[in-house]
């Protein structure tokens, strides 16, 4: 495990935060972190350590925003001139490759991408993806890390959507599909899938968890990068995506 | 109120068919055109039973009057006597819709005809009857007297009535029964296109390996299987004539575009485990 005196800082949206954050700290680490506006303020539990400003001390940083290109460029920006350019920084490749992200920063040797996606990051597995700046010793580092957490890690080719979260909003948009075409009931399909296939859980349920919006971003960003008609969203997504934030 | 199923096709879906209705008290007519066939199914059915029996799910009793309610069929004079008749033959649309203008013209229009398809038009079935709103589809999932899970599918022309005593049918099968329209994979066979899907596109793209995927799926999004050893499961030539009937029946929507690898392993003979080798190698 590593030591309680180790210090993590998280900066990014807010469920990343409040998932991956509890993960850390029931694992022993001491968690700071800062929200994105416009959640800035919002109620996280207490042993998750706000920060107004980027705390020097920390061991190792996780950048963990997906929807918001603008602000994930300035978050990396400044983690990038506050810590030291051995710090590592772990930061969400899923909306946008880690080696775009590289080319924002001055040290993108120290950079390693990260499959963080709601619902996701509270389970056994992390996807990470190296970018050709990415030093050897900094993957060697992501490793521990994550081993010492008790996280299992699989490296992955740096591309959009990276594997888990790529299907899974894949299932999802199939699933606002079928709705939008109304050929069943949001309840029946959840059912179908979770009784006739053993799925953890329903389609619908599980968007609504990760938050549509979430889900919409990684296809949009999908769709983007491939140029593939495959990738284009159902119109309830959309719906939902701007309903639910 | 239903007493007597008849049931079309005595293959793996049709026996375990027959078995889930005999085990809920209904007698069963099971029809197939061979003799062998019948005993096959006999067989299999008397050997599932046995083994609900020795995992505690049901008594001797219930396994041997489960037996004794299932009649075999070589004939279909007898389908006359069934409220519901549930076919599971053959996937191909000329057999079913011949067999159901059959039971059309042998049963009274309140007998409500139902296919087991998995990739067929329902709609394209129900129209080669005269009494088209009697006809409804009822998928069940394979092993059928395990899964619990009964789609109902219905077509533009099935009745409200049908479909509500589909539903009171499936429940005292003990079954839960979703309602689905007739569209092209039903819920399951569609929602999960995406599960293969993107695997393999992945897989191509060289994103990861066979492995790597399967070992994320199940440890990073908790699901019991991989896309590729579940394919290797499900037999991979099963799995692309799903995929490309669905691409085919939408006009060729780009979501269930079949991928060149399930092709080349299909053409290669490696259908999966049935082979001893698929995405993986099974050792005999």
């Amino acid at each position: 495990m590593p030591t309680s005196s180790q210090n993590i800082f998280l900066i990014g949206d807010y469920k990343l935060i409040e998932e991956f954050g509890s993960v850390c700290n029931a694992r022993g680490l001491n968690v700071l972190c800062k929200l994105n506006p416009p959640s800035t303020k919002k109620v996280l539990p207490k042993f998750l350590k706000r920060c107004a400003s980027i705390p020097r001390n920390v061991a190792i940083a996780f950048e963990l925003t997906n929807g918001n290109t603008a602000i994930k460029q300035r978050n990396l920006k400044a983690l990038d001139k506050a810590l030291n350019s051995k710090k590592m920084i772990l930061s969400s490749s899923v909306t946008i490759t880690a080696m775009e992200q590289s080319t924002w920063i001055k040290h993108p040797s120290r950079l390693v991408g990260m499959s963080a996606f709601p619902t996701l990051l509270s389970k056994k597995l992390i996807e990470i993806s190296a970018t050709t700046h990415t030093g050897s010793e900094t993957i060697s580092h992501v490793q521990d890390f994550f081993l010492k957490l008790g996280n299992q890690i699989s490296v992955v080719q740096d591309r959009i959507g990276m594997v888990m979260p790529r299907i899974l909003c894949m299932l999802i948009n199939e699933a606002c599909f079928a709705i939008t075409e109304n050929i069943a009931s949001p309840r029946d399909i959840d059912t179908a899938m979770k009784s006739g296939t053993n799925y953890p859980l329903g389609p619908i349920e599980w968007g609504n968890t990760i938050g549509f919006k979430n889900v919409l971003d990684v296809l949009e960003a999908l769709w983007k990068d491939l140029g593939e008609e495959r990738y284009r969203t159902a119109p309830l997504l959309k719906q939902m995506a701007i309903g639910i934030k | 109120m239903v007493k007597t199923v008849g049931v079309i096709g005595a293959g793996t879906m049709g026996s375990g068919i027959a078995h889930v209705s005999a085990l809920s008290g209904f007698d069963v007519f099971l029809y197939d055109i061979e003799e062998s066939l019948l005993n096959n199914a006999l067989q299999r059915i008397s050997t599932d039973l046995r083994k609900s029996f020795e995992k505690g799910k049901i008594t001797e009793t219930q396994s041997a009057e489960t037996g004794a309610r299932i009649h075999p069929r070589l004939t279909m004079g007898d389908f006359s006597k069934c409220a519901i008749i549930i076919e599971a033959a053959v996937e191909l649309l000329k057999t079913k819709r011949s067999i159901f203008e059959q039971l059309d013209t042998l049963c009274s229009p309140d007998v409500l005809l139902a296919t087991n398809t998995s990739s067929l038009s329902v709609t394209s079935i129900a129209s080669a009857t005269r009494y088209p709103e009697r006809v409804l589809g009822m998928h069940f999932f394979n092993p059928p007297h395990i899964i619990k899970l009964l789609e109902i599918v219905k077509c533009r022309r099935t009745s409200d009535q049908t479909i509500e005593r589909a539903i009171q049918f499936a429940q005292q099968l003990g079954k839960q029964p979703v309602v689905v329209k007739d569209t092209p994979g039903f819920i399951v066979n569609r929602c999960a296109r995406p599960f293969y899907g993107e695997a393999l596109r992945l897989l191509g793209e060289g994103v990861t390996s066979i492995e790597e995927i399967d070992r994320i799926v199940k440890l990073e999004g908790g699901f019991k299987m991989g896309p590729f050893e579940l394919m290797d499961l499900i037999g991979i030539d099963v799995n692309l004539s799903v995929t490309k009937s669905m691409y085919e029946q939408t006009f060729y929507e780009p979501r269930y575009k079949p991928h060149h690898i399930q092709q080349a392993l299909v053409d290669a003979g490696h259908l999966g485990r049935k082979t001893k080798q698929g995405f993986y190698r099974y050792e005999s």
